[in-house]
């Protein structure tokens, strides 16, 4: 039986507290999510809170959007409804964390900051470093599969998260993986909730790999008068065995914004291991670049965090390709689109295939549709790529899917999950792929 | 036979009469995988060469209601390819082709039954190898290493199989071929292809796996230290990881398993020691001499009676043969064993390594430990004799104590073999109601109809005890682990 909205507020309230339940409509406004408002802001305090909300948003065939930070949620399609967000700030607490082991249980709502401030007296860390900085909480990072730089090797949240426990969209309190750093036990439910944006169930707790911070790094910058020296300079890193911590590929306006010398393209790359190595492995770094005609330059630890500000801007495209075709692809996403006048950022993970364009300037929806996003979405399909916008205004969201088309078997099978876990459609509807 | 004739003549019609092995000394070769506890020949073995037959077997097994089970080498020690009386089981070793090297994106797409050490011989020449290294890897299949997401040794350092997986080409339950994940990373969606690596053949049949190759290492350097008694080397397993060093692989070797391997492989260990460990480092020259010198230095502090170093490639492979075919020798020690394959948080292993031995003299069995110690990945092997009356009991009961005092300190039932036939019942001791439900229903999403590798993974089929025919345990006739 359908409840009244002050009586469901109240229902609301009785169970986070009053004081953690927003219903002023300026607050309501500022929690929207792509400019749909919510009816209710809600701050659990417990996992028990958060399953009792979720109970009820069920029972009531409410739409609910989960959110820790608030960094993230440009991320997606419109909602297509939306009562409640979630907010999973106040579950901040590191739960377990034995040094020794190098895991360490928290709740999603913890930042990396915070929890970068705990794990570093212990000469370890969470070797997470997505863009938008350590006022990002763990839960957000993971439900969005954020990454940055490290992702080179570490891997990304998929490889370092090794359990969660999580609420289902009806309230069921659940638990997947495992808190040990090695565990095939049942199915790796962890890794479907990882990057699945909060539809199938919302992470309260994660139980988290962790890595030793290495006792010394260094980090250098090679830029190049072309591209396609920079493109073999990643070629002779990748083909060789030195391994570095970061392998960035940055574009000339990116150089400027980083107060660096100018170039066509360049790499920036840190190695972090024992100091004796890092000497040894610039070295070779330095003489590989040399010989491609690289100006090489040391860079400072602050530049990895100022670099990240190069991709604050309210457009961000997000492209996946094979590795060895990255070099490509920067040029053809610089030609793509700033033959509309506009300019782009492109920081790119390049030993991994990501890259990421921030776009500065005005485009009509009908340009950004047809001449940017659709033929740079096919040529990359073609190659077994994709193009994520991942954030974008909502003028030019609603020109183009932000996610792209998914291969229909897969699409059905995540249909069917949906499905499965989500009948009602409760947890963030419409905002992932295909609609779900 | 339970299996009908009409349904073994359209079998035939798939994959042609050789394909399909109906003898019963034909299908006496799969009555088991590496996990001897249960045996019992399969009412039909079918050898698929294409993934459209995979495609055809499944959906004729969906129409008919038969259940399939994938097996790959059979080296699985779970019990995991073992098929129900009335199933079909699929041998996919004549799919053991690689199909694509592509060095420049540091990867390879390979049949399912490619036996995992190849593609390193494959790749080795170009500068590259396949990181994940079962024990098993000169004759386990890359399939089965994905289905069941198996570790290691090199796991320590590189992570689990899971995190060597690019894409996947699936046969689902519901006959669907699913293509997911690739040579670009991150594709939008679930990740499938993440959840999918460890589904032990329930979910569907692994039909191309692409995975990353990684460039082998500048430099590598293998110790041995030997110690008076499993606790100081516990110990010292712990202050190496804890000093910040992850090495490549760090493997704890027994009193019992030191001589055994002595007398039958011949592998040098130091004489009378209650404790080798082996540790590799790997990566630059400089980085690995630095951390050799750290790891020596807490060897020493930690009571080591020996240190070695390999000082060359032939004297690295002899410490290494010891340990990789540990489990060859265990026939030495004892007409029969159980092995147990738990996990516990690694700063616990000084705690249940005396826990292992106070079980051990609880039952009056001799329980032998060779495993992985820098992951907490136990393998205590519990020594009996099924001649020797209740024997056989008290080591199943010394097994169960094992395992429930891993979980105790927070640990996993599992951390290399997989759940399959042998631990499906132990799930709920890690798992809630909740949890397990949730499982149940992924997998229905890629198995609406049950039959995928029926019985195994997941506790809520009822009586194993009469799909599967239990048999006498007896002597394995070698094994991995």
């Amino acid at each position: 039986m359908a409840v009244s909205a002050p009586a469901l507020g109240d229902a609301f309230a009785a169970i986070v507290g009053g004081e953690h339940l927003t219903t002023a409509p300026s607050q309501l406004a500022a929690a929207a999510v792509d400019g749909v408002t919510p009816r209710w802001l809600a701050r659990p305090g417990s996992l028990d809170e958060v399953s009792r909300v979720m109970a009820l948003a069920s029972a009531e065939g409410l739409a609910v959007a989960p959110r820790g930070g608030g960094s993230a949620l440009d991320l997606g399609t419109p909602p297509l409804r939306l009562d409640a967000v979630l907010d999973l700030s106040r579950l901040a607490g590191i739960l377990e964390y034995v040094p020794a082991d190098m895991v360490a249980t928290v709740q999603a709502g913890v930042t990396l900051d915070a929890l970068d401030r705990e794990l570093g007296k212990h000469g370890q860390m969470l070797a997470l470093d997505p863009y938008g900085g350590g006022s990002r909480t763990v839960g957000g990072v993971l439900a969005t599969n954020a990454s940055g730089q490290r992702r080179f090797r570490y891997g990304t949240g998929r490889d370092l998260l090794l359990g969660a426990r999580f609420v289902q969209a009806d309230g069921t309190v659940t638990w997947g993986g495992s808190k040990v750093v090695k565990s095939v036990t049942g199915y790796d439910i962890p890794k479907l909730l990882t990057g699945s944006l909060g539809t199938l169930g919302v992470i309260v707790e994660a139980a988290l790999r962790l890595h030793p911070v290495q006792p010394a790094s260094g980090s250098w910058l090679f830029s190049f008068t072309s591209r396609e020296a920079a493109g073999a300079l990643v070629v002779a890193v990748l083909a060789s065995s030195l391994e570095p911590e970061r392998l960035a590929w940055l574009n000339a306006a990116v150089l400027g914004l980083v107060g660096s010398e100018r170039g066509e393209a360049a790499l920036a790359v840190s190695v972090a291991t024992v100091a004796e190595a890092v000497t040894s492995q610039g070295a070779e770094l330095g003489s590989m670049a040399s010989r491609l005609g690289a100006r090489v330059s040391a860079l400072d630890p602050a530049f990895w965090t100022r670099m990240g500000g190069a991709l604050a801007s309210s457009t961000v495209v997000k492209l996946a390709s094979e590795i060895r075709r990255l070099p490509f692809w920067a040029g053809e996403v610089e030609r793509v689109i700033s033959r509309h006048g506009l300019t782009v950022s492109l920081v790119g993970e390049a030993g991994n295939g990501i890259l990421r364009a921030a776009v500065e300037g005005s485009v009509s929806p009908d340009t950004w549709a047809r001449e940017i996003v659709a033929p740079l979405r096919e040529a990359l399909a073609a190659e077994g790529g994709s193009l994520v916008v991942e954030r974008a205004p909502l003028y030019l969201k609603s020109a183009a899917d932000v996610w792209g088309p998914v291969p229909e078997t897969a699409l059905a099978v995540m249909r069917r999950l949906k499905a499965e876990f989500d009948p009602g459609g409760v947890l963030n509807p419409g905002r992932f792929v295909g609609g779900l | 036979m339970a299996l009908s004739l009409a349904l073994l003549r359209e079998l035939e019609g798939i994959l042609g009469a050789g394909g399909v092995v109906s003898t019963l000394e034909g299908r006496m070769v799969y009555e088991a995988d590496m996990h001897t506890f249960y045996k019992g020949a399969p009412d039909v073995v079918v050898l698929p060469e294409t993934t459209s037959q995979v495609v055809e077997l499944v959906r004729l097994c969906r129409r008919e209601h038969v259940a399939l089970v994938p097996r790959g080498s059979g080296t699985g020690l779970i019990g995991g390819a073992m098929a129900p009386v009335g199933g079909v089981m699929v041998s996919l070793t004549r799919m053991n082709r690689i199909l694509e090297l592509d060095f420049a994106n540091r990867c390879a797409t390979v049949q399912p039954g490619l036996i995992n050490l190849w593609l390193s011989q494959a790749t080795r020449e170009a500068g590259y190898y396949f990181a994940p290294d079962p024990s098993s890897q000169m004759v386990s299949s890359i399939g089965g290493n994905a289905s069941t997401n198996a570790g290691g040794p090199h796991c320590l350092k590189y992570g689990i199989t899971v995190n060597h997986v690019l894409g996947l080409e699936v046969v689902t339950g519901a006959g669907e071929i699913l293509s997911v994940g690739g040579k670009a990373h991150d594709h939008p969606g679930y990740d499938l292809t993440g959840a999918l690596v460890g589904g032990e053949g329930t979910l569907g049949l692994l039909t191309a796996i692409t995975v990353r190759l990684l460039h082998v290492p500048a430099g590598v350097k293998t110790l041995l230290a030997s110690f008076s008694a499993i606790d100081p080397a516990s110990e010292a397993v712990s202050a190496i990881v804890a000093a910040g060093i992850i090495p490549a692989a760090l493997e704890m070797i027994d009193e019992t398993f030191v001589r055994a391997i002595n007398e039958g492989v011949g592998a040098g260990y130091p004489k009378g020691a209650g404790a080798v460990l082996l540790i590799e480092l790997d990566g630059p020259a400089a980085e690995i001499e630095a951390q050799a010198g750290r790891i020596v230095q807490i060897c020493r502090d930690h009571a080591a009676l020996e240190i070695r170093v390999a000082q060359d490639e032939a004297e690295r492979a002899l410490l290494w043969k010891g340990r990789k075919e540990a489990a060859g020798v265990v026939g030495r020690m004892s007409p029969s064993w159980i092995l147990q394959d738990a996990v516990v948080p690694r700063s616990r292993l000084p705690e249940i390594m005396r826990e292992v031995q106070a079980i051990g003299a609880r039952h009056r069995l001799v329980i032998a430990n060779v495993f992985h110690a820098g992951d907490g990945n136990l393998h205590p092997m519990i020594l009996y004799n099924d001649l020797e009356p209740g024997e056989l009991e008290r080591a199943k009961e010394a097994n169960d104590e094992l395992l429930r005092a891993c979980l105790a300190m927070g640990g996993s039932v599992t951390g290399e073999h997989g759940v399959g036939l042998d631990k499906a019942s132990s799930m709920p001791l890690q798992f809630g109601d909740a949890d397990l439900n949730f499982m149940a229903r992924f997998r229905r999403v890629f198995d609406p109809d049950g039959i995928m590798n029926p019985g195994k993974l997941l506790p809520s089929h009822p009586a194993c005890g009469e799909v599967f025919r239990p048999s006498a345990p007896r002597l394995p006739a070698g094994a991995w682990v």
